[in-house]
């Protein structure tokens, strides 16, 4: 399951998981060490798979999705309040209950929009503020679903660069020597601190990316995380317009303009994550969006 | 501050979405959902083996188990045990004649040859230990760790306290900590507990006692800072203070008593007293340390530690090992230390025929004497895949005592008043946890 390679002066462990080539880059040479953490990450990555992907029955995501009012352990309590802080934040943009507009959008290359009317009757299933959320406990209206599917991955990023940065090491490894990780799930990047000399780690962005922060397509990542938000291969098309993935969950439509990918460099990779999902979700504005947050991003139109 | 349409002037929002996902990813720190490493045991085990050439010998097992009880928190029990064989000087010159003493017990006597250190071969003992601490956050950036230690062999307890404090400051570059500890010794020696400089009786007299045991307590604090420097360097500075009040001498050591007349001869009947010690002693320690990772991983660390007292002895303690990483996960550690020690006020090789009247205190105790020891040693470890850690350790221990023949009374001069002392240590580890231990038991049954 866990293959690891040895590098110059550095491992690189490769696994599979959220449907994602994984990998986690180990700043040692102690090999021993570079399969501990990579193990770590795989395990960690799966265990957050499994709590919360919509495709399984028997986990806590499926059974708030039920309708069942559900007493919630504290990681969930915590994503669910930062879903609702970030519905807040983007006045109702991000939305992690807009899911069950996919019923009848499906975003294959083709023609085929939904009637105006199918989607008008969904629009009673969406919206954070339909949800009854305090915690530990929170009731979805029928016919409502919640998904983590916009946080989940970033959220494993950041989580497993902070159990490898508190990783019990050998003993041989002193305090503050713990070594330095990049964890890449699918392209969503965490890194834990610098490089044994100071240096950071090579990160190269897809070409095609234009931005007016961007300083080039191929940057060092000290500290933080980088993600990527958008899917150039999903889009409808119709009467010579291109409709993007990005729904508003407002209005149940896809938002206009949308780049096909946004990439965000950020203190972590949640909020990277956040600040790429946002931009798309500004669709033309992305960019005007992104000079304002003053981080390094990277347009793909 | 909301989010408008694209149409709207976007807002800068990164100040809050940075502190939604602080509070996302605060208390997560640990593995909270980690089933694989977060509910085992970490076992350490090893097993030591120390000689001294001619001399005691001891076979200590020792068995540390360690838990994660909650978030942070953590308990730690640590069992010792130890089987002590072989002989230990007693104190007593070597003479140019055969030399008998009576045992401590009183019943019996050895016998010892001429021109040789005398020593007591009746040492036998076996100790058992147990200390438990638990380590726990107490506030933030602050942690306690609280122990109770218990040791128990056949003529000496000991029961002992100890709270430490560590407070990260300077985001966590810095750490302050503050130790106290409390220790409550009963040593019970065999036939009682011999008044300091009386006469030993000779078999199968009794000696003069003051009772059957006696107690001494330990008091002691540290104040210490501990200071990461970069990314590779950390050093730590510590300050102890103690007091140790009550029972301080060892009621098995003697010391030979010589006629008054320059010959160098032992005293007629009684030629040996029980040693005496004050009833309290002031110490203080520094101690510094810096480790240090060099860029290819191997790790640096070496310490000095001053130790003086109000008995007069001053010790210097140097250390330094160095870590060498190779591939594969095998490591080899050398190791040096040198320790230089200042002998005590009271310390006496030999007493002049009525002096035990006129002096407070005496001791011939090589261990208060003026010495140094150097010792070299090489540990070698294997990490394997799964963290479990084999480990072998391999050291020589010389020991030189100040040789003072030159001012010694008469004959004496030809004998070897303080002896070289080399003792050898070997001790096998293994590190592994109960995971370890339960996958292996499962994978047999595959």
């Amino acid at each position: 399951m866990v293959s690891l390679e040895r590098r110059a002066d550095y491992f690189v462990g490769r696994f599979e998981a959220m449907a994602s080539h994984c990998e986690v880059l180990v700043d040692t040479r102690s090999e021993s060490l570079a399969r501990e953490i990579t193990r770590l990450a795989a395990d960690e990555v799966t265990r957050i798979e499994h709590k919360y992907s919509r495709y399984r029955d028997d986990n806590i995501l499926h059974h708030i999705n039920s309708g069942a009012p559900t007493r919630v352990d504290a990681e969930t309590a915590r994503l669910l309040d930062y879903a609702q802080q970030l519905y807040q934040l983007s006045d109702g943009l991000f939305d992690i209950s807009s899911g069950v507009l996919r019923r009848v959008w499906r975003f294959d290359g083709s023609d085929r929009l939904p009637d105006a009317a199918e989607v008008e009757a969904l629009l009673p299933l969406v919206g954070w503020d339909k949800v009854m959320w305090q915690a530990p406990l929170i009731q979805l209206a029928p016919g409502m679903e919640i998904d983590f599917g916009g946080i989940g991955k970033e959220y494993a990023a950041d989580r497993v660069a902070q159990l490898a940065s508190a990783f019990p090491l050998p003993q041989h490894t002193q305090p503050g020597h713990t070594p330095s990780v990049l964890v890449n799930l699918g392209g969503d990047l965490a890194v834990t601190g610098p490089r044994h000399d100071g240096s950071g780690w090579r990160v190269g962005i897809e070409t095609g990316a234009t931005g007016a922060n961007a300083k080039a397509a191929d940057f060092s990542l000290q500290q933080g995380g980088v993600a990527t938000s958008g899917d150039a291969k999903r889009y409808l098309q119709k009467d010579g317009r291109r409709y993007s993935h990005v729904l508003d969950p407002r209005s149940g439509w896809p938002v206009s303009g949308a780049p096909h990918a946004v990439t965000v460099a950020a203190a972590t990779c949640t909020d990277a994550g956040m600040l790429s999902t946002l931009a798309l979700l500004q669709g033309a504005g992305a960019e005007a969006f992104l000079r304002e947050q003053d981080v390094p991003y990277w347009c793909q139109w | 501050m909301q989010l408008k349409k694209s149409h709207n002037t976007p807002r800068n929002i990164r100040r809050q979405l940075a502190a939604a996902t602080c509070g996302l990813l605060a208390g997560a720190g640990h593995a909270g959902g980690l089933v694989a490493s977060g509910n085992n045991w970490k076992i350490d085990s090893a097993l030591l083996i120390y000689a001294e050439k001619d001399r005691v010998a001891l076979v200590e097992p020792v068995l540390s188990l360690s838990k994660e009880i909650d978030d942070d928190e953590f308990i730690n029990v640590r069992i010792v045990a130890d089987v002590l064989t072989g002989a230990s000087p007693n104190g007593a010159v070597p003479a140019d004649t055969p030399q008998t003493f009576t045992t401590p017990s009183g019943k019996s006597t050895y016998t010892e040859a001429a021109n040789t250190t005398p020593l007591d071969d009746t040492f036998k003992d076996s100790r058992g230990a147990l200390n438990v601490e638990w380590d726990t956050p107490l506030g933030n950036n602050l942690r306690g760790t609280f122990g109770g230690n218990f040791s128990n062999e056949h003529d000496y307890l000991s029961t002992g306290f100890s709270a430490n404090f560590a407070q990260d400051i300077n985001q966590r570059h810095t750490t302050l900590a503050l130790g106290l500890s409390f220790n409550n010794d009963t040593v019970s020696p065999e036939g009682g507990v011999p008044v300091g400089l009386t006469v030993m009786p000779v078999y199968p007299g009794v000696k003069a006692t003051d009772g059957s045991k006696q107690d001494k307590t330990v008091k002691e604090v540290l104040f210490g800072v501990t200071q990461i420097i970069d990314r590779s360097s950390l050093m730590q500075l510590n300050y102890s203070r103690g007091q140790s009040d009550g029972y301080l001498t060892d009621p098995y050591k003697i010391l030979s008593v010589l006629e008054d007349d320059g010959t160098g001869n032992l005293r007629g009947t009684t030629p040996y007293v029980y040693e005496s010690r004050p009833d309290q002693r002031n110490y203080q320690i520094l101690f510094w340390k810096g480790v240090h990772q060099l860029p290819n991983e191997n790790v640096l660390n070496l310490s000095y530690r001053y130790f003086w007292d109000d008995w007069g002895i001053q010790s210097h303690t140097v250390d330094l090992r160095y870590r060498f990483d190779f591939a594969g996960g095998h490591y080899l550690q050398p190791h040096l230390r040198y320790y230089q020690q200042a002998q005590a006020d009271f310390y006496r090789q030999t007493l002049i025929d009525g002096e035990e009247t006129t002096l407070a205190y005496a001791s011939a105790d090589y261990r208060l004497g003026e010495f140094t020891t150097q010792t070299i040693g090489v540990k070698y470890g294997y990490q394997f895949h799964n963290g479990a850690e084999l480990n072998l350790r391999v050291e020589m221990i010389e020991q030189n005592g100040k040789d003072r023949s030159a001012d010694a009374i008469g004959k004496l001069q030809n004998q070897q008043l303080f002896p070289d002392n080399e003792a050898y240590l070997l001790q096998a580890g293994v590190s592994l946890d109960s995971d370890m231990i339960i996958n292996y038991v499962l994978g047999l049954f595959k």
